[in-house]
């Protein structure tokens, strides 16, 4: 009876500290008029709002369905997630890249999220849905391209070119034996590939301990093919932060250069080393002529701790190694690495596996050699 | 393997256990990842709260009076079943030998801890400008933008290997296939 007497209890508080509301008009999906993808449908799940006092939770998990009404192959989808006045300057975004799409056929898109705000803010759906861009087969691009999504569609794509051309030459050479083996590798290095927890703001925003300071330079890796040149870089030190990293880029193309993301790798004190992300520059004040120099300059701390349940401990900084890992000409074309330059300067268990090796792989996992071997022989 | 109840590891997450129980769940959690999952939602949750304190639609003070209440009328009504049974449960060593009874102090205890971090202390929620103090990071679940207590994050529930990575421009992605749909999906936040 006792156990009875505590759950009432608990309901009753949970209720008055919670109320669920419908859905209503919280949501909504916005595709321009002449987007070569329609709506078909939005299920909306379990998706709910709950009223917390005067803050609102919006727990959103929405399955969009797509129709493809254009009559090219559709490789990749970014959707803008817009939430309202939360967090000013805030986006989101949710991409599936890596899809194969042929016309009139339709493709589910997931959306995930949590938002928590004032009630208070003036009325409006919570979250707005936006077409940010679609990449097609050819490279041709539609959106308003908000987010660079056009740069960052293209670069995945040819990631994922690139990767199934060595698996497929893996599978042609050695046939689907050898292409288990080259899966078993992937996923040993995905597994043993070194990780960290990063957090990230603009500015000084995540300083917290009085640790000295210093400006440490960056040493680079250089590939034979390279457009553009690491010439040097620098960013600030204090412990395990590193701030405002600034790397000078040389343009050894022929080509104008629109925008160049330099790829960032951290040491620690044992020597082990990190991925901890990309310093990408590109915008109007962003221009690199052929043969030019420019600088590649972000204002933003990053931070970097054990992962961990707990909350991991610091990871104190002893060196960074940066290299190019993506240009885009002023034509919108992009050049990226390509595997065997990531091979020899030993970065492939360093760096995430690009999506479409990420989904290849969770294919054989799932649905074993033959079926991974039947998705390659598509195209 | 016996597990501490949720009410032993809500407390652990709000460090409102005893320094005995303490030790004993913190032994506990060094060997069990279930339980620390647990811990984490809780701590989570208890974030969550944090962050919702000292909002003017709810008066705290009328919600643990009502609480208080409640507890009583829960006891009360407690003392009314056992009004019937032999003079033992009245013993102080009786009443601790009974199972239902301690799990009833132990609701109780999970029911107060509750009311006393929901009259913690804490800062408002808060209206920042574009880019001030917004923090992008990695969760158990996803990645989350946190500004002045409001936080949005995009989740990848359901799913296993995600691989995150960081953009100096102030961004944060994380890539994993969705186990629904089998597409790959790369959720982003961007800090402007």
């Amino acid at each position: 009876m006792s156990n009875k007497f505590a759950i009432l209890l608990v309901a009753g508080v949970t209720a008055l500290c919670a109320q669920e509301t419908p859905l209503d008009n919280s949501v909504k999906i916005n595709l321009p008029p002449d987007s070569p993808l329609t709506l078909i449908s939005a299920n909306l799940g379990e998706s709910h709002v709950t009223q917390r006092g005067s803050a609102v939770v919006l727990d959103l998990d929405v399955t969009l369905t797509l129709h493809n009404s254009s009559p090219n192959r559709v490789r990749g989808v970014t959707l803008l997630v817009a939430a309202q006045e939360v967090t000013p300057g805030g986006k989101a975004s949710v991409s599936v890249p890596s899809l194969d799409v042929p016309p009139s056929q339709n493709f589910p898109v997931r959306i995930n999220l949590r938002l928590l705000r004032p009630a208070q803010i003036a009325g409006g759906p919570l979250v707005q849905v936006n077409l940010d861009g679609v990449l097609f087969q050819d490279y041709s691009f539609y959106g308003p391209n908000r987010l660079d999504s056009r740069r960052t569609m293209t670069a995945w794509e040819m990631e994922a070119q690139r990767d199934r051309k060595y698996f497929k030459s893996i599978l042609a050479a050695r046939g689907v034996d050898g292409l288990k083996q080259a899966m078993l590798e992937s996923l040993n290095r995905q597994a043993e590939r070194p990780r960290l927890d990063v957090q990230v703001s603009r500015g000084r925003a995540v300083t917290s301990a009085a640790v000295a300071e210093h400006n440490a330079r960056f040493a680079f890796l250089r590939f034979p093919d390279e457009p553009v040149e690491p010439v040097e870089g620098w960013a600030e030190i204090a412990g395990n932060e590193a701030r405002n990293p600034r790397i000078d880029v040389r343009n050894l193309s022929s080509r104008q250069v629109r925008s160049v993301e330099i790829d960032w790798i951290v040491t620690d004190r044992q020597g082990k080393q990190y991925m901890a992300g990309s310093v990408p520059a590109s915008g109007p004040e962003f221009n690199l002529k052929a043969g030019s120099t420019s600088r590649v300059l972000q204002d933003t701390a990053l931070r970097f701790s054990r992962i961990s349940n707990d909350g991991g401990a610091p990871v104190a900084i002893a060196g960074m190694t940066g290299f190019v890992g993506q240009v885009e000409f002023a034509d919108g074309k992009v050049w990226i690495p390509n595997r065997e330059s990531l091979a020899n300067a030993q970065l492939l268990g360093i760096l995430e596996p690009s999506p479409e090796e990420q989904r290849l792989t969770d294919l054989y996992r799932k649905k074993g050699p033959k079926a991974l071997a039947d998705e390659l022989n598509k195209f | 393997m016996t597990h501490p109840n949720q009410s032993t590891l809500a407390l652990y997450a709000g460090q409102d256990l005893g320094w005995f129980a303490r030790r004993r769940t913190e032994r506990h959690l060094a060997r069990c990842g279930e339980c620390r999952g647990e811990v984490r939602a809780f701590a989570s949750a208890r974030d969550n709260l944090v962050a919702l304190n000292e909002l003017p639609a709810i008066s705290w003070n009328r919600l643990a009076a009502e609480m208080k209440a409640n507890i009583r009328l829960g006891l009360a009504a407690g003392e009314c079943v056992r009004g019937e049974r032999t003079v033992e449960y009245f013993s102080p060593f009786g009443l601790l030998s009974s199972a239902r009874t301690l799990t009833a102090c132990a609701s109780v205890m999970a029911l107060v801890a509750a009311g006393l971090l929901l009259q913690r202390s804490t800062p408002p929620l808060q209206t920042a400008s574009a880019g001030e103090g917004a923090v992008l990071r990695t969760t158990p679940n996803g990645i989350e933008l946190n500004q002045g207590g409001q936080t949005l994050s995009l989740l990848h529930a359901r799913s296993g290997d995600v691989t995150y990575s960081a953009g100096a421009q102030g961004s944060m992605r994380a890539g994993y296939v969705d186990s629904d749909t089998g597409n790959i999906t790369i959720n982003n936040l961007y800090v402007q």
